[in-house]
């Protein structure tokens, strides 16, 4: 249990012991609680009084499976609020081997300056001058870190759009295969990197220095229970491996919460061709991988590599949102477009999400057609060569909404909406707009209670109290560095139960349901939402944009009815 | 009455041969249900599926109504 703390002003690092009033916290809980504790509300989120915090999940490093996902925290540019954004890959499980609790970069490098923080196998930290890799993409960036530090390490590196410091700029995680191809993508959080000074994080795989397990036994068994689970679920042991997250393309065009052409339609037009089935197939044919392990330690191999017609890989890990960001809001129905996009948008350093919907505004606005391909390609290029424009699509929706003067922006708290028409799906509306860390679907997502049959989507009446309650569990989870499509076998009582016992046997506390998620998610919540309090925020920046209050959404023509007051209510505690 | 259903997720890999463009045409009586449905083409609980029309999704004891696309999909919570 260390902190390892770099001060980039004075290139100096230092380690502790992890300070009792953060003991028993990990990934978002983490961050989050630090933050509210350690970072000026109001200071310049890419000033040196910001903190980049790295945080492990306090099961990463275990043998627990799916449990290397990295909570990355600080103040965000995009946002001015608490963000915490994490990301698969492998860099969580290496760093939990190593006993390494959080890595925190204060202050800020001079003007120019750039450098690589290194960690090996013993766990000693250096920062390491990177000035020869000014410039570099992703991919070509970690390639070359893997020659030099061998394939057994992992990497978050900055691309160019961190550099520049624009506030869609993502951190981007190698995956297995060594390819940058996930994301701590949302909230701007590699410009904070940039702006410290900092290109990369490069840590070898090979740590033997795991924080030690309280009850070891109790550990063994109640993993094995919660493992089995897992690879019983018809979702993250048959579904997930198969399709991916693609899978969603299908039920949200089929319930009309499909928000394309930039949330104009909630049916796209030909959505089946780029539906997670169509992508299977076409994937298949050419030989590609449908099913791919991305992460360490991964049993449910969700991920795929798109090749292109001659076989060869165009982009790792093609998603959901992105699929419906690059996709589904710009009306660009060709999966192998959408592949090139969002390899170019890894490789650049910058959010799909956010950039997508970005494409989408500057098309809405009428500065290219929807449904144009090559439009897009070029557009996100410019994020790259740095032009006018490029920078203000590289600034995400918001930014591109204020350049054309335009007021169809789908964003709350400066954050683009996720693949979840609020108007058709009343309940992540709810979700996107009171989460702390502005519109986001993983803080608490309804959809899987409305594929259950468990919940109307239309249903306006008690999505409230579910937000909330989703809100909290998601908080308590993100504190685990377990992948969320694992956490679904956890909904389930049972193995709910066995969680619990896993995450009890690591700590050596017992963990009731209050306990985990309740109590441990509303701490988190409240961290958060105290930081935005103090950083200027009011009820009122938790609300949708006003389009979603006025305009009637095709097929159902209906808008998002929830009142201020039932949002206001979202967060009773 | 015959309909053509689609399905989605994993749930076409029962049937050998399906292809995604045309779907699968079934014979069921007027009046069937969504559970109807369901157990029709052997999909059990365990599959999770719930089926959609015209933007909605049904309920086990709604029933099908002909001439209508009608999308069978599983459960999935998020991306």
């Amino acid at each position: 249990m260390k902190f390892i703390k770099v001060n980039m002003n004075k290139k100096t690092i230092g380690v502790e012991d992890v300070p009792e009033k953060y003991r028993g916290l990990g990934g978002r809980g983490l961050t989050s609680i630090m933050i509210n504790q350690e970072v000026p509300p109001k200071c310049d989120p890419l000033g040196p009084d910001n903190k980049l915090i790295f945080a492990p999940g306090l099961l990463s490093g275990t043998p627990l499976p799916n449990t290397s996902r990295i909570s990355i925290g600080a103040k965000s540019p995009l946002t001015g609020g608490i963000k915490e954004s994490n990301s698969g890959g492998t860099v969580a499980a290496a760093l939990g081997r190593l006993g390494i609790t959080a890595i925190i970069i204060e202050g800020q490098a001079p003007e120019g300056d750039l450098s690589i923080l290194k960690i090996d196998k013993a766990g000693n930290a250096s920062l390491i001058p990177a000035q020869d890799y000014k410039g570099m993409r992703t991919y070509k960036f970690v390639e070359k870190m893997l020659e030099i530090y061998g394939k057994k390490t992992s990497i978050l590196c900055i691309g160019l759009a961190g550099e520049y410091r624009l506030t869609a700029a993502s951190i981007q995680s190698s995956d297995m295969d060594g390819h940058p191809c996930h994301a701590a993508a949302r909230g701007g959080l590699g410009a904070v990197m940039g702006a410290k000074g900092l290109k990369a994080l490069v840590v070898d795989q090979g740590g033997k220095s795991a924080d030690a397990i309280a009850d070891p036994k109790a550990f063994k068994e109640a993993a094995k229970t919660f493992t089995k689970a897992v690879k019983d679920h018809p979702e993250p042991g048959h579904l997930m491996p198969t399709l991916g997250t693609a899978a969603l393309v299908a039920p949200l065009n089929s319930m009309g919460a499909f928000p394309c052409y930039n949330a104009r339609k909630g049916v796209m037009d030909g959505w089946e061709q780029i539906s997670g089935e169509t992508m299977a197939e076409l994937i298949k044919e050419r030989g590609g991988k449908t099913t791919h392990m991305g992460c360490a330690q991964c049993i449910i191999h969700c991920s795929n590599e798109f090749v292109d017609t001659e076989g060869n890989y165009v982009t790792g890990s093609l998603e959901y949102e992105t699929i419906w960001a690059m996709g589904g809001m710009t009306g660009i129905a060709d999966l192998d477009i959408i592949a090139q996009l969002d390899f170019l948008c890894d490789d650049i350093g910058v959010d799909t999400m956010s950039t997508g919907v970005a494409v989408a505004v500057a098309m809405d606005a009428g500065y290219k057609e929807f449904g144009d391909g090559a439009a897009a390609i070029e557009m996100v290029k410019e994020i790259a060569t740095g032009t006018e424009f490029g920078k203000t699509l590289g600034n995400g929706p918001a930014a591109v909404g204020k350049h054309f003067n335009h007021s169809r922006v789908p964003v709350v708290k400066g954050q683009g909406i996720a693949g979840y028409d609020p108007r058709a799906m009343r309940g992540n509306g709810v979700t996107f707009a009171t989460s702390p860390m502005g519109a986001d679907h993983t803080a608490g997502n309804l959809i899987g209670l409305c594929l259950q049959g468990k919940l109307d989507p239309m249903q306006a009446e008690g999505v409230v109290a579910i937000s909330r309650d989703l809100q909290i569990a998601m908080a308590a989870f993100d504190c685990t560095g377990q992948c969320f499509m694992a956490t679904v076998a956890a909904f389930d009582p049972e193995p709910g139960e066995a969680f619990r016992k896993v995450l009890s046997a690591k700590l050596g506390t017992e963990l009731g349901p209050d306990d985990f998620p309740g109590a441990m998610g509303v701490r988190v919540l409240k961290a958060e939402r105290e930081f935005n309090r103090k950083a200027g925020f009011t009820n009122q920046d938790d609300r949708l944009p006003k389009f979603f209050y006025e305009e009637p959404l095709p097929p159902h023509n209906t808008v998002f009815p929830i009142t201020d007051e039932e949002i206001d209510s979202t967060f009773d505690f | 009455m015959r309909m053509r259903v689609k399905l989605y997720g994993t749930l076409s890999h029962s049937f050998p041969g399906y292809q995604h463009a045309l779907g699968i045409e079934v014979e069921i009586p007027e009046g069937t249900t969504v559970k109807g449905l369901l157990a029709r083409l052997e999909i059990s609980e365990s599959q999770g599926a719930v089926v959609a029309m015209e933007g909605r999704i049904l309920k086990a004891d709604d029933k099908i109504r002909c001439g209508v696309p009608v999308n069978v999909l599983q459960a999935i919570h998020g991306g």
